[in-house]
């Protein structure tokens, strides 16, 4: 033991600066496993805590229909019985705001939130400046508003503007609020106002969107029981109840899966670091066979020395791993440092690594280190004592020990990935892809490795040699080809993603398609929004007005099917439970096709309805079952005639699941929308909505060339986080190159001393080391990129369902950027080779 | 004792094979200092390496002190080496990253025996290189390396030195030195060496001689029936 331990020291002695970059590697992976850890652990206390504040109550019952007539007296009387102590009500609805000021023909859709005096019951109001929220500020026409909504309408701070009909003074910016969702989509800014004034809009008429939510304060010990109590009241009704302990096992849920999932970022990192570990063992036992060979004349066994290694392996891999702790520690300083100043629930959390977190990537760090230097190093025990005596080549050989350990390795990293990811099938899943891709990458690296092959008998004598020096014996070219090509296949596989969708989005808003949509027309205000999109001086282009109610599904009567209440509904799992929004039409759109039945021609009296496909396979749905609906509160059965394929993409007229026949439903309470050209200019567009505001003002409009800068801004920082994702990947690809040519060096400043010696001069040296590296950085890129093609065709086909497309800029970039890089890299690490003088390196050989 | 019986090796060349030693057998007595002798190529080293348990042969077999080491595992064998057998090689051998103290200490420290430290001294001492203990070897020369390696044989105390052209690449003065090493440790512990070289003047100052051509031997002035106690008196 004494002789293990004092050899593992020496040889660390010896061999750490060569192994250094190796390592880093894995410091890297645990460096973000334990950053990504211990941040989201940090601020998943926080929001567990401010949980009530999320939720701004302890019991929160909201519905989006008016409150059922008998709903109010149930919950009155349940909330007397539990001993609520305080209650309020907000109201929730999407609408248009406009500067009351004329001469600013703008208008802007906001989520307007209408809350009552005691509002909020947990968490505060933040507003900007030295301002404190009171209920004063909304009293009287008194207005709250976001810092986007001032920017985009013009306005600030004792400005009025107008909602519906009713001006109000904006009276404060709000920086936060409880309840709003961190990086949730949102239609709009938020606009608070006194819920008294909220009538005096007229935006709130029958069947307009808005969520009525009703605050409790209620005794901890009571909360889960009129929780229980009152879903059990309401389980066929649309109210819908929540605690804020069922939002605080969600947020801790949602957190949990977070947490494992991006931590798998981390290992897969480590891993490539466990992969170059592997590499790099292979060739540093190559290195060592004399050294092996010569502790086994002097009477070592294979497994003292087999030991010597591993304990090597795990003190660098510990040394890595404690090393990604404390850049943890940097990183999530600088992050407690950015955040320092702002005054968001994420500022709140204390940050600092967690212990948990820290022993978890330093156990990975150890464990990776370990499983991936095992197999190589069981090649020591083929090494014999006698090559000492001639030379003979000690070639890689497998036997029942090697696949036995190699199967217990895989067996540990499916384990390892399953416990990062709280999920076996994740884990399997994991590893299983990324063994796919190592080995894709493998046989892409060997194909395009054979590709360039002929350059071998190139006429220029360092293309020649840099080319050969690919297949060299204990080349790191598969290793550096996997690592750095992984790193591109990231960048470039995100970017041209991200090209794709957003090619994807403009082309369906460039073309002659609708590209603005009007909501909630009242059936009074058609003939009126007819006559005003007509007008070619608001300069509209083509338009449709369709009716649109909004239903639920309370029970299915068929052939398949059976489901007799509306919890049978909710609990079938068909994805029939969600609310629909319906209309009622006597023609098929050109995106619509019958597929079994037949469309009605004409009105009729009797309710039939046409389901679409894809939802009649999955709730088993067929021509001659009944469904009823619960429309706006009122039932209706209705019996499919048709079931009809959608073309989804083509479906700008707006889409419908259930398309009723005419006849029926008429008379019934129903609001229009319109999907429309709009002008083509932004400034045409303000003055457009504005304009019809002013005349319609409870209609709501969607520019869908705002919805595009939102879903670009989402998408640039989705792409951000991948890259930087990608990036690190890369790094690390680097650091193993870094580190394959610190490895490999000593061949190579040998061949260079035989080349210099036989008339080559430095400039020629260094030309074979730029070709070198320029060919496995293109090899590299290549395979990135090819990986990307493959990624982007996956995705867009099976995924986005969108036309796959190929950006060749993005790829011929990504090659060239990699080559570059891996070039500079390889030749300004390998300068020792070009700088040593021959004698010396021959004479120490 | 080592003892050879009918011990042949055949390798093979390309698809051919090639014996490199024709079946032979041989006692060397304790205490003995045999020269191996023979033109390059002639099996010499071959049959060094398989008096150390360093390679197996493809027939008979050797014995050392009466146990047949051709049927022991490479552990055992290791074990075996470490106890009873030092080996010196012509190319030296030295483990790059250990310094010299270091490179003495380990087959001691793989035995486990104590003292390691003030031993290891004493040997660098016995080989003269009380000063160079901390140096690699790459900062000595050739002369130093194979003292340091002499050293390194001599760590366990072993029965059995064998020695594979030590004097091969020094000059003659190094040459000389180590040979003279090589004759105080047989006179002083009464060490069996078994010194393989192409050199007639170098084996002329051994007690017996075997001289091999093409793996054959052609010449055998061993006491091979004697006890070196014997033979003396």
């Amino acid at each position: 033991m004494i002789f293990v331990l004092r050899m593992a020291v020496r040889e660390t002695r010896a061999s750490w600066k060569r192994l250094l970059f190796f390592f880093i590697c894995i410091a890297v992976g645990v460096a973000a496993i334990v950053t990504l850890r211990s941040v989201i652990q940090s601020v998943r206390d926080v929001f567990g805590s401010e949980a009530k504040g999320l939720l701004a109550a302890d019991v929160l019952i909201a519905t989006n229909r008016e409150w059922p007539p008998a709903a109010r007296a149930t919950i009155d009387r349940r909330l007397l019985e539990a001993g609520s102590t305080a209650r309020t009500e907000t109201i929730e609805t999407p609408t248009m705001v406009r500067p009351t000021d004329r001469s600013k023909p703008v208008a802007k859709m906001v989520e307007l939130r209408a809350v009552q005096p005691e509002y909020p019951l947990y968490g505060a109001v933040v507003l900007q400046g030295a301002d404190r929220y009171s209920y004063a500020l909304l009293r009287d026409h008194g207005a709250l508003v976001r810092p986007e909504l001032l920017t985009a309408l013009g306005v600030e701070v004792g400005d009025e503007i107008t909602i519906g009909q009713a001006p109000f003074a904006i009276r404060g910016v709000i920086v936060s609020e409880p309840g709003r969702r961190v990086g949730g989509f949102s239609l709009g800014p938020r606009v608070i106002i006194d819920y008294a004034d909220l009538p005096s809009t007229g935006i709130i008429s029958f069947g307009s969107r808005a969520d009525r939510r009703l605050h409790a304060k209620v005794p901890d010990d009571r909360i889960d029981d009129l929780v229980r109590e009152l879903r059990a009241d309401f389980k066929d009704d649309f109210v819908n109840t929540r605690s804020y302990r069922s939002t605080e096992d969600q947020i801790g849920r949602d957190f949990e899966r977070a947490e494992n999932y991006l931590s798998l970022v981390g290992l897969i990192i480590v891993i490539l670091g466990g992969i170059a570990v592997s590499s790099v063992t292979r060739v540093f036992i190559l290195q060592k066979i004399r050294s092996i060979a010569v502790l086994k004349c002097v009477g070592a066994r294979s497994a003292q020395i087999i030991a010597v290694y591993i304990l090597q392996v795990m003190a660098l891999g510990l040394a890595g791993s404690l090393l990604g702790v404390a850049m943890a520690r940097g990183v999530i300083a600088a992050i407690a440092l950015a955040l320092g100043g702002s005054t968001s629930l994420l500022a709140q959390a204390h940050y600092g690594v967690t212990w948990s977190a820290a022993a978890q990537g330093v156990g990975i760090g150890v464990l990776v280190s370990l499983l991936f230097a095992v197999v190589p190093l069981l090649q020591v025990r083929f090494i014999k004592p006698s090559l000492l005596l001639r030379d003979e080549s000690v070639r890689r050989r497998r036997d029942w020990l090697s696949a036995v350990t190699m199967a217990a390795v895989s067996a540990a990293l499916v384990a390892l990935t399953a416990w990062q990811a709280a999920s076996l099938r994740v884990g399997v899943v994991v590893c299983a892809g990324f063994a796919g891709l190592a080995v894709v990458l493998h046989f892409a690296g060997r194909g395009l490795v054979a590709l360039v092959a002929p350059l071998s008998a190139s006429r220029s004598f360092p293309l020649r040699h840099a080319v050969l020096h690919l297949s060299r014996p204990g080349n790191q070219t598969r290793v550096i080809l996997l690592a750095v090509g992984l790193g591109a296949f990231f960048i470039v596989g995100v970017r041209s993603l991200q090209a794709s969708l957003l090619g994807e989005f403009s082309v369906q808003v460039d073309a002659d398609a609708p590209d603005m949509f009007l909501l909630d027309v009242q059936k009074p205000q058609v003939e009126g929004v007819r006559a005003f999109l007509g007008d070619r001086s608001h300069g509209a282009g083509e338009f449709q007005l369709i009716p649109v109610m909004r239903a639920r599904v309370t029970a299915v009567s068929g052939r398949e099917t059976t489901l007799d209440s509306p919890e049978a509904v909710r609990q079938s799992g068909m994805s029939i439970g969600r609310e629909f929004t319906i209309t009622y039409r006597d023609r098929l759109e050109s995106n619509e096709r019958v597929v079994e039945g037949a469309f009605w021609l004409s009105p009729s009296t009797e309710p039939e309805v046409s389901v679409e496909r894809d939802l009649a396979v999955r709730a088993r749905l067929h021509v001659g079952d009944t469904i009823r609906f619960d429309i706006l509160g009122r039932p209706l059965a209705a019996r499919i005639t048709s079931i009809r394929d959608v073309e989804w993409r083509e479906s700008r007229n707006g889409g419908f699941v259930f398309v009723f026949r005419p006849g029926v439903l008429d008379q019934a309470p129903q609001t229009w929308v319109a999907p429309l050209k709009g002008p083509a200019t932004p400034a045409d567009r303000a003055r457009f909505q504005h304009d019809l505001v002013v005349r319609f003002p409870n209609v709501s409009v969607i520019d869908f060339h705002e919805i595009l800068e939102t879903i670009r801004d989402v998408m640039s920082k989705v792409t951000l986080a991948i890259t930087v994702v990608g990036g690190l990947v890369l790094f690390s690809g680097v650091l193993i190159l870094v580190g394959a040519v610190a490895m490999t060096k000593f061949q190579r400043v040998y061949e260079a001393a035989v080349f210099k010696t036989l008339g080559a001069n430095t400039r020629t040296i260094a030309r074979m080391l730029l070709f070198e590296y320029g060919v496995l950085g293109s090899l590299a890129g290549a395979i990135g990129s090819l990986g990307a093609v493959a990624l982007t065709w996956g995705v867009s086909k099976y995924a986005l369902e969108i036309p796959w497309r190929v950006f060749p800029r993005e790829h011929v970039a990504g090659i060239l950027l990699t080559a570059l890089l891996v070039a500079s890299i390889g030749v300004l690490s390998s300068l020792d080779v070009l700088r040593n003088k021959p004698l010396a390196t021959l004479r120490a050989e | 004792m080592i003892e050879l019986r009918e011990v042949s090796k055949t390798v093979m060349s390309g698809s051919e094979p090639l014996t490199i030693l024709h079946p032979l057998s041989l006692r060397i007595p304790q205490r003995e200092f045999v020269a191996i002798v023979g033109p390059s190529g002639s099996g010499k080293s071959t049959l060094l390496g398989l008096i150390a348990g360093l390679d197996a042969p493809t027939s008979g077999s050797v014995l050392i002190d009466g146990v047949d080491i051709t049927r022991l595992g490479e552990d055992a064998l290791a074990k075996l080496r470490g106890e009873k057998i030092g080996f010196v090689f012509q190319f030296f051998h030295l483990i790059p990253s250990l310094t010299a103290y270091e490179n003495v200490a380990v087959p001691m420290e793989i035995a486990g025996v104590d003292a390691v430290r003030s031993r290891a001294h004493q040997l660098l001492e016995e080989v003269g290189l009380t000063g160079r203990s901390h140096h690699y070897p790459s900062q000595l020369s050739g002369g130093e390396q194979q003292r340091v390696a002499l050293a390194r044989a001599l760590a366990n105390d072993p029965p059995i030195v064998l020695a594979d052209e030590p004097t091969g690449n020094l000059d003659s003065a190094n040459g000389r030195l180590i040979l003279d090493l090589l004759r105080a440790i047989h006179q002083k512990r009464g060490t069996t060496i078994v010194l393989v070289t192409h050199d007639r003047e170098l084996a002329a100052l051994a007690d017996g001689r075997l001289v091999l051509r093409d793996g054959r031997v052609v010449e055998n002035t061993l006491h091979e029936d004697a006890d070196k106690e014997a033979v003396r008196k």
